[in-house]
């Protein structure tokens, strides 16, 4: 097992971060921009980047509500997403397993 | 940003890293973002237990029966409903968060709200029609506890928590159950069997948030 069969849409910190506030959310729930932008402390023009990249690989969905100042975007992670998140996960802990002395 | 090399913003990032960010991550968001129980069971098994017990203490060795004093009873129904409308408060508390556990939160405490309030229209009924006072005693003391275990069992195809499913399915049983203890004693069948049921539950969401 190697590094390399993390997925690397999600093998960074910015949007490894995004990606696990996300999975924190119930099913059926989406978390509003700035509300992400709290949780991961990243500024607004980083977010919406990672956020592309993710939405580009259909690992989150965001929605726009409303507009003029009254605009809200909202987040939540598509169940490709979850799904990506699952084997990352099950590939961290099998790379650590493997790293471990014993 | 290196894309596929696991850097960002020039830090590269090992497994080692990648742990230890899910886990900052995760600490952060999952308080914000998942509600939290454990204080509204709490609270509601404190309010049902003194509630009801202090409420069987003044209407014990009542002959006859003319049931609790209409502002202590008052004060407690009160403090209940600002119990419910806190637990939706709570709600707003999460930044953010929008959807279907918002929804479920309001539906719950605006169910319980309507149950509870149509249950005192009824017992204003049953006076009107003509009912005595032990038999509006028996009804007014086992109605809320009726109305919340019937909310709190329809909550189980949703959420699937059987800890709430027994709690729901628990308070029906001491309603049931507790209306032949007769108007005095029907008090304190509900403060021992309802309060220390809430708090039962508050203690197995605390063990379940740590394991």
């Amino acid at each position: 097992m190697s590094p390399d069969e993390l997925d690397p849409v999600i093998h960074t910190p910015a949007r490894l971060r995004i990606m696990v506030t996300l999975a924190a959310l119930r099913d059926g729930d989406d978390l509003s921009f700035t509300g992400l932008q709290d949780l991961t402390a990243l500024t607004p023009g980083n977010l919406i980047t990672h956020l592309r990249k993710l939405e580009e690989a259909g690992y989150v969905a965001t929605q726009k509500n409303g507009g003029g100042v009254t605009a809200r975007t909202s987040v939540a992670l598509t169940g490709e997403g979850r799904k990506a998140l699952e084997n990352y996960t099950a590939v961290l802990r099998q790379l650590l397993d493997s790293a471990s002395p014993n | 940003m290196n894309d596929g090399t696991g850097t960002d913003q020039g830090m590269t990032m090992n497994a080692a890293d990648a742990a230890a960010i899910m886990a900052e991550a995760d600490a952060r968001a999952r308080p914000v973002l998942r509600p939290d129980h454990r204080v509204t069971f709490l609270v509601w098994g404190l309010i049902w237990f003194l509630g009801d017990g202090l409420t069987w203490l003044a209407v014990r060795g009542q002959h006859p029966y003319h049931g609790p004093n209409p502002g202590g009873y008052a004060a407690t129904v009160l403090l209940a409903v600002l119990v419910s409308l806190a637990s939706v408060g709570q709600s707003r508390a999460e930044t953010g968060v929008r959807g279907l556990s918002v929804l479920r939160r309001w539906s719950f405490s605006l169910s319980a709200l309507a149950g509870i309030g149509g249950a005192f229209a009824i017992e204003g009924a049953l006076v009107h029609a003509g009912a005595s006072r032990p038999v509006v005693g028996v009804f007014e003391a086992v109605a809320p506890v009726l109305v919340i275990g019937l909310l709190y069992l329809a909550r189980f195809p949703v959420e699937q928590d059987w800890a709430v499913a027994g709690l729901g399915l628990w308070l029906v049983i001491a309603a049931a159950v507790g209306a032949y203890a007769g108007p005095q004693n029907v008090w304190a069948v509900a403060a021992l069997a309802v309060g220390p049921a809430f708090l039962l539950v508050a203690a197995l969401e605390q063990r379940r948030q740590r394991a």
